[in-house]
């Protein structure tokens, strides 16, 4: 645009006192072309490097995954040997096999509780219902620390009575704990976006309670009930500080197993192939739930049309 | 003493390579209350948004004031728009929506509040100021909305279907209400709507549009009365369309008989789309009647009765103040001036 | 409707329990000398609040408040500009952008920290390499404060990322439009109407951040060769060591941090939102 055009336009708008200081300045003609070209690459590179910082020690630990000498200090050739040797190792294995069961011990318990007590929640009035919801955010807003030595401190009240509780119960007690907020919180929006008839309708209609709520509002919340329970398995299997305070007898999950060897020989770069497992089947997760979203996009403009 | 205010140029828009906005050639002057009518996807509202400078012609100009403002951003047109969800900033109360215009251009108390509390005034919501933006009624948030735009005293405002969320009586009352502050204000008022009964009502001038382009522009008694095609025809109020043949001597032929009417610039033996609307027709006697009908169904419209015909095989609409019976054969009387014809369209005329 | 509302009960039991009981036990602790959780030879005293003034304490609350802080300025210089951007990009990629940020945590945060500890060591894989080709270069800061909080950053930025950006797409574009319809351009769209709605993201994301760094042991420990001292890690100390009394009271202190933090949150939002 010429000084002459610019000139014109700011005739008919109140000579641009609209603009501020630093919209002039980006604007001025020289700084405008420049910005033009500037600024794409300028986010491009931005979004690059906060990957690159997210991914690199994910990116390390595959690539010592395959490395052949045992030492991340140096790179000893590609090998697979490390993957075959994921289960060789008792205290690697038992730390694997008990992770993932507490992990969907804990996805079922919290997700079954969690939905039922969201529920309970949603049906109270609002004020009681936000001062639930305080109290329900208190475990999410405290230091793991906190919450695990809390934990551990109420649970060796309980030792006179059972003295072998420490292990997997009361991993599992802590767990379910800890993730149950998350699995309300999760519930709880789309119970809101409910008809608040559909129960009473369902009972109105001949359904016993358990009936209207399985056949009725259960459906009908799913999607925040799934994204609880993918939520709380998430949290619970890869959980350090909780668990590390609440464990005892030996029961070890996978981070408290990798606290105890770092720096040390019992670390097993079998570690790293288990780690790497994991990311690539989340990965082909990812990649799933985005062409499955994509499809479901595609079908629904071709009924559009 | 009409002065063009704005004009678009062959502007052309085209979203996935389909033309939303097809060649269209448009002026619109000082003090107007224009509309721009049509279905949905007619690009009515892709016009508008050009206008205000959210979207930006792929080709044609945009002229204001004699200033190609094609590339001009929204902030830099003296142009306001009512948008059609309203758009009112959550985070401020009614006070702080309608000064948000008036900060932008620095302006301070006490004149800032005086403005406000004018432009509240204007639209009937005097003592508003401080209420939060969710608690008002869908019509309340309207007229703020309004209030917002026109504070700025913008050169121009675009409304894009403003009253589409109210219920019927607040949306005539409302359609009264910007008429008039259209007057007052002085300002160039562009409407936007689908509804043809709140075109008619507001405007000065009625632009029809479907498919990108420009039907009909006119005086909406000009649109209603002589509409130029078939898709105007339908569009506007009821009609009913008969093919017809030009007999020379202001006489036409249509449905077996012959009437006399009253337009310019159609040659003998042309063919041409009869045009009656069904409040045009008189119902009388069969026996003396140029047409005679037999009534299908009877509805009660409350001020007139909506009837559904067939006359010689075709089905007609007729609206009359009198009832008639179902299976009643009826008489059908048109005056003269109430004929009106319509020029073929190509594709028509392909096909005889 | 209202039947439904039995369900609760056990929760609020639930909650109240495990919540209240060990603030108790912690309280009673604090003010004790015990032999672990043995209360037979429990005496009442005050000694573990004098220790407070110890120089240790002093520097790892110094410490945790310094790198919390620094790391969580950090994660908001760099989370709200890539909320930001990724909220106005053309393409509705939300999806994929969540799940983009969040594949990292899938890999065990332990490994993640070490590997990154790695790579600020002197030797390490790419320094070999690039020695290789002659190239002697290396980022040696392992052991510092600087990698503990870049530590800190590479754990917790989708943390702040995340609940900004869910807030950011959530606002009406329409209100971009109307600002800049009423004269506002796109800087001033941005001061005042992009910021003030998106606040109530960037407080989750503060909180988000800054309590785990605050309060957390395992990425000081790791990054800072056990050299560092932070809140959490004099904690673990304590806790290890079977010194529940002192331990108590540490943790006193970081509840108290919290329950400041929720006061905040309850006053921001009603419904629970903003944790989402």
């Amino acid at each position: 645009m010429s000084e002459q055009e610019m000139q014109s336009i700011a005739a008919l708008n109140y000579n641009d006192v609209n603009l501020t200081w630093l919209y002039r300045f980006f604007h001025r003609n020289h700084v405008a072309k420049f910005n033009k070209v500037f600024l794409p690459i300028l986010k491009v590179v931005f979004i690059a490097f906060v990957f690159l910082v997210l991914y690199l020690p994910v990116i390390l630990i595959a690539v010592q995954s395959v490395n052949n000498s045992a030492d991340p200090a140096s790179f000893g050739g590609l090998t697979l040997q490390w993957y075959t040797e994921i289960f060789k190792y008792r205290s690697l294995r038992s730390a694997i096999l008990d992770t993932l069961l507490v992990a969907f011990l804990t996805l079922i318990i919290s997700t079954v509780l969690g939905t039922l007590f969201a529920i309970g929640i949603h049906a109270l009035e609002k004020k009681k219902r936000q001062k639930f919801i305080i109290l329900n955010n208190i475990p999410l807003v405290n230091a793991e620390i906190v919450t695990g030595i809390s934990l551990m401190l109420l649970f060796s009240l309980l030792l006179p009575i059972f003295p072998s509780i420490f292990g997997l119960p009361t991993m599992l007690i802590a767990h379910v704990f800890f993730t149950l907020p998350y699995v309300v919180l999760s519930v709880l929006p789309k119970l809101s976006e409910l008809d608040a008839n559909m129960y009473d309708a369902a009972v109105d209609l001949g359904d016993s309670p358990i009936k209207a709520l399985s056949k009725v509002i259960v459906p009908a919340i799913w999607p925040g009930i799934i994204a609880g329970a993918m939520l709380a398995f998430t949290m619970s299997i890869d959980d350090f500080v909780i668990s590390y305070y609440t464990t005892g007898n030996g029961f070890n999950n996978i981070s408290i197993w990798i606290y105890s060897s770092i720096g040390k020989t019992s670390l097993k770069p079998a570690i790293y192939a288990y780690s790497t497992i994991v990311t690539l089947l989340a990965s082909a997760f990812i990649v799933v739930a985005i062409l499955w979203n994509n499809h479901k996009r595609k079908a629904g403009t071709k009924i559009e049309k | 003493m009409a002065k063009k205010l704005i004009e678009l140029v062959h502007v052309v828009k085209k979203y996935d390579g389909e033309a939303a906005v097809n060649n269209i050639n448009l002026y619109i002057n000082e003090n107007e209350f224009i509309t721009l009518l049509g279905p949905s996807g007619c690009g009515k509202t892709t016009t508008l948004r050009m206008i205000g400078g959210f979207e930006t012609p792929d080709s044609g100009d945009i002229i204001l004031d004699g200033v190609k403002i094609n590339d001009v951003p929204p902030f830099r047109r003296p142009i306001n728009t009512v948008f059609q969800r309203y758009a009112l900033f959550p985070h401020l109360d009614v006070f702080g929506n309608v000064a948000y215009g008036l900060k932008n251009y620095h302006m301070k108390d006490p004149e800032l509040t005086q403005k406000v509390t004018e432009a509240l005034h204007m639209v009937n919501l005097d003592g508003f100021e401080k209420r939060k933006v969710d608690s008002l009624s869908g019509g309340q948030q309207q007229r703020v909305a309004i209030a917002r735009a026109t504070v700025i005293r913008p050169r121009i405002l675009l409304l894009d279907e403003p009253l589409a969320a109210l219920d019927l009586k607040l949306r005539q009352s409302m359609q009264y209400e910007l008429k008039e502050m259209q007057k007052k204000l002085g300002i160039t008022f562009i409407y936007v709507t689908h509804d043809q009964e709140e075109a008619l009502t507001m405007s000065d001038t009625v632009v029809v549009m479907n498919k990108g382009v420009i039907q009909q522009i006119g005086h909406p008694r000009d649109i209603y009365n002589e509409p130029k095609n078939r898709f105007v025809c339908n569009f506007i109020g009821q009609s009913n369309i008969f093919d017809g043949v030009v007999l020379g001597d202001h006489k036409v032929k249509f449905c077996g008989a012959t009437f006399e009417y009253q337009e310019e610039g159609f040659e003998k033996d042309e063919a041409v789309d009869v045009v009656i609307r069904p409040e045009d027709f008189d119902v009388v006697p069969s026996k003396t009647a140029p047409l005679t009908a037999k009534v299908l169904s009877v509805v009660f419209k409350g001020v007139h009765f909506e009837m559904v015909v067939d006359l010689g095989g075709k089905i007609v609409t007729v609206h009359d103040y009198e009832e008639s019976k179902v299976g009643d054969t009826i008489g059908l009387h048109i005056d003269p001036y109430e004929i009106h014809l319509m020029k073929l369209s190509h594709e028509q005329a392909q096909t005889l | 409707m209202n039947k439904l509302k039995r369900f609760s009960l056990p929760y609020l039991i639930l909650l109240l329990v495990f919540i209240a009981i060990p603030m108790i036990t912690m309280i009673a602790l604090s003010f004790m000398t015990t032999e672990g959780m043995h209360f037979s030879n429990a005496v009442f005293t005050f000694a573990n609040f004098s220790r407070l003034t110890e120089i240790s304490v002093i520097v790892g609350l110094w410490n945790s408040l310094k790198y919390a802080t620094i790391a969580t300025l950090a994660c908001l210089a760099i989370g709200y500009p890539l909320a930001y951007i990724f909220s106005r990009s053309k393409n509705k990629n939300g999806f994929l952008i969540t799940l983009l940020l969040v594949l990292p945590m899938w890999s065990n945060i332990l490994l993640r920290t070490n590997a990154l500890g790695y790579f600020f060591s002197a030797n390490n894989m790419i320094t070999g390499l690039l020695s290789q080709i002659g190239i002697n270069w290396s980022i040696d800061i392992k052991g510092t404060g600087l990698s503990v909080v870049i530590g800190l950053i590479m754990v917790y930025l989708p943390f702040m990322i995340l609940p900004i950006y869910t807030v950011l797409d959530k606002i009406d574009t329409s209100l971009y439009d109307a600002s800049s319809d009423l004269g506002g351009d796109p800087i001033r769209t941005f001061k005042k109407v992009t910021i003030p709605l998106s606040l109530k993201g960037v407080t989750t994301g503060i909180i988000l951040v800054f309590l785990p760094c605050f309060s957390g042991f395992a990425v000081p420990r790791i990054m800072g060769n056990e050299k560092i001292v932070m809140l959490g890690t004099i904690i673990e100390d304590n806790f290890i060591y079977m010194d529940y009394n002192f331990g108590s009271l540490i943790s006193m202190l970081l509840i108290f941090a919290i329950v400041i933090a929720l006061f905040v949150i309850s006053k921001v939002d009603k419904e629970g939102e903003t944790l989402l």
